[in-house]
């Protein structure tokens, strides 16, 4: 009996579309986009973490959109008049509450299900060996989000039989959603409003740092609060006198002040680095996090290689080994190198498909020339750096001639440093052995205190001292 | 006078007078003195259309398009009308104090929101006419936004009012809606 009336419920009503709505809605967004989350090491299907991630940030508009539809579909007995017929029923309110919300639920949940399904495939068919089971919870809260979302909308909704309520709501929901968002430009996601007040909102950031998760405590609270909103939603729907409307409003007040009880007051216990997926994984003198495991046997070699020319050119004080870089930066802040260590970022436009001797060739520049600032897709701080390591890597590897290390480009800044760095090389060759090494290791030391503007100057012979 | 009371009542004019009229007391007593904020400007306007939108229909469509008047007309003053309106109270409540978007950036906005109401209600029936203001301006808030003149055109109601693509999308929108309403009317 129930599931033949889920069925008709299912067929006859708006109940799957929020599902389709949710499905493909989020698909089209990720696959007719060229956008950010198909770039670097936290793309939506790079890591399981990045792809829970990257769809539960899209509840920044999914959330309000369920919100939505279901005040759409509770208003279907205001809207038919027939709310008075209904109430003759003999059947308790609750259960003839519990097949539509049902029917909403089921569509959600499967809509949503299908989203993460696809992503997961993806990152189960991409290079990531690292499988943890952390990412669940992320994608558990947001389907609830989206159920409790639609069924707090059919409550309001029926409570206030209005052709107003679902657009009410919607915007209402939408202006939340805005002044609570967190942004990811920061060291750490962080909205304007207070930490515990933010993480209502069951939406996340876009993920930047790979390694970032978010930390139990969240779960919890937002779990807490979310089924307080059901309930509450639930109890509107069946409610009947006026004095079950008003007690309907307890468990929703109760689920938000449990959540600020549990919720995390500063963004640092927000979002934890996954230790298990920082966790570094060496092979000899080079090391990367467990995320990117897979990508440890070719940097292995190539990194050996690219330590023994930078051991050949700088003698002593050539880093000694390669490593990952695992410090969390806010967008445009500067990386900390060290004259010790390689560092490698895997989001570098120079280092993220290098393979063979392209990457060797990456490892050198980075040990030569470090750069300070990021050279990916949401910076390009150290686009201007490419250049001088290209130089730098051309005469390390005593190539004839200077070996750009990425497209020159048709950007006019960039020329301009082209054209200086092909000078720069000019007089660097013309030099005699012994001062071609000690320009060297001045435009290293300069790279090491961030002097990004004066390395050109200093390869071409041009510093002031 | 008696048509036009009628009328009203019938689009529930009353209901939408009054959400527009809390969601400008909202503003006004929530938003502090600041700096220009469009975003706020958008959600505001939408808000209005959307309200307004619900009149857009009366409680029997069938039996209205009975009625032996020129619906053409009336129909396209109601979408100038509730334009106007949803323009004019967040600039009422701009000249309260709040600050949120420039005048041409209002204009723009609410001729474009309104057309799209008008479109919804044309495509989708009255009820259902906010859905679509709504929907782009949730994709405006938080979707990617394409790069170059397709941007502008995507994301006109937050572009600068100095770009053409911008402007031209709001008034295209509000041209068409305005006709296909008129001509159409709501959908049954």
């Amino acid at each position: 009996m129930t599931g033949r009336v889920l069925r008709i419920e299912l067929k006859r009503s708006v109940a799957p579309w929020p599902g389709i709505v949710v499905l493909g809605g989020s698909l089209a967004i990720f696959c007719l986009y060229d956008g950010l989350w198909w770039r670097g090491t936290a793309g939506w299907t790079a890591q399981w973490t990045s792809m829970a991630l990257w769809t539960r940030s899209l509840l920044t508009f999914l959330w309000p959109l369920a919100v939505g539809t279901g005040a759409v579909y509770g208003l279907r007995e205001p809207r038919s008049r027939m709310a008075e017929l209904l109430t003759t029923v003999p059947r308790p309110a609750w259960r003839r509450a519990a097949l539509p919300a049902g029917a909403m639920a089921l569509a959600l949940a499967s809509g949503f299900g299908l989203l993460v399904l696809v992503g997961g495939v993806q990152v189960a068919l991409g290079r990531t060996t690292y499988t943890p089971l952390d990412w669940l919870p992320i994608s558990l809260v947001a389907a609830l989000a989206l159920v409790a979302g639609a069924v707090f909308g059919m409550g309001v909704a029926r409570a206030l039989p209005s052709v107003l309520t679902p657009p009410g709501l919607v915007l209402f929901f939408l202006m939340l959603t805005a002044l609570l968002q967190q942004n990811s430009d920061g060291t750490l996601p962080s909205s304007i409003a207070p930490n515990r007040l933010a993480q209502l909102l069951p939406v996340t950031a876009e993920p930047r740092e790979m390694l970032l998760t978010l930390s139990g405590s969240v779960h919890l609270g937002q779990t807490l609060w979310l089924l307080g909103l059901l309930a509450t939603g639930f109890a509107l729907l069946s409610a009947v006198t006026r004095r079950a409307r008003l007690l309907a409003v307890i468990p929703v007040l109760a689920g938000a002040a449990l959540a600020l009880l549990v919720l995390p007051a500063a963004a640092r216990d927000t979002y934890v680095v996954d230790k298990a997926a920082a966790a570094l994984v060496c092979d000899g003198p080079v090391c990367v996090t467990q995320a990117n495991r897979s990508r440890l046997p070719e940097l292995a070699r190539r990194g050996k290689e690219a330590l023994r020319v930078l051991h050949e050119v700088l003698g002593d004080k050539a880093p000694n080994a390669v490593r990952e870089d695992t410090r969390l930066r806010a967008i445009a802040d500067k990386r900390e190198p060290s004259g010790d260590v390689v560092l490698v970022d895997f989001d570098d436009r120079l280092l993220a498909d290098a393979t063979g001797e392209k990457l060797t060739r990456a490892l050198i520049a980075q040990g030569l020339a470090p750069s300070c600032y990021g050279n990916n897709d949401r910076e390009g701080g150290g686009r201007g750096n490419v250049p001088v390591q290209s130089v730098a890597v051309s005469w390390a590897l005593h190539d004839s001639r200077l070996q750009p290390l990425a497209e020159r480009g048709s950007d006019p800044y960039l020329r301009t440093i082209w054209l200086d760095a092909d000078v720069a090389w000019q007089r660097l060759t013309a030099l005699s052995p012994a001062e071609q090494r000690s320009r060297i290791a001045e435009l290293r030391t300069a790279g090491l205190s961030c002097a990004a503007d004066r390395q050109l100057a200093v390869l071409a012979g041009k510093a002031t001292r | 006078m008696r048509w036009l009371i009628l009328y009203g009542r019938s689009r529930q004019v009353p209901a939408s007078a009054a959400a527009v009229a809390l969601v400008a007391l909202a503003v006004w007593t929530l938003h502090g003195p600041g700096p220009v904020d469009q975003a706020m400007a958008v959600l505001v306007l939408t808000a209005n259309v959307a309200a307004a939108s619900v009149g857009l229909g009366g409680w029997d469509v069938v039996l209205e398009r009975t009625a032996a008047i020129r619906w053409m007309p009336r129909r396209a003053a109601h979408v100038l009308l509730a334009g106007a309106c949803a323009g004019a109270a967040l600039l009422t409540v701009q000249a309260a104090g709040v600050q949120l978007a420039p005048t041409e950036v209002v204009v723009r906005d609410s001729a474009g929101l309104v057309g799209l109401a008008a479109l919804g209600a044309a495509l989708c029936g009255a009820q259902f006419a906010w859905t679509l203001p709504t929907g782009w301006l949730a994709f405006t808030l938080f979707g990617p936004p394409p790069g170059g003149t397709a941007g502008d055109v995507v994301m006109w109601m937050i572009s600068s009012p100095a770009t053409t693509a911008s402007t031209g999308t709001a008034w295209a929108l509000f041209a068409s809606g305005t006709v296909v309403y008129a001509i159409a009317g709501p959908r049954r």
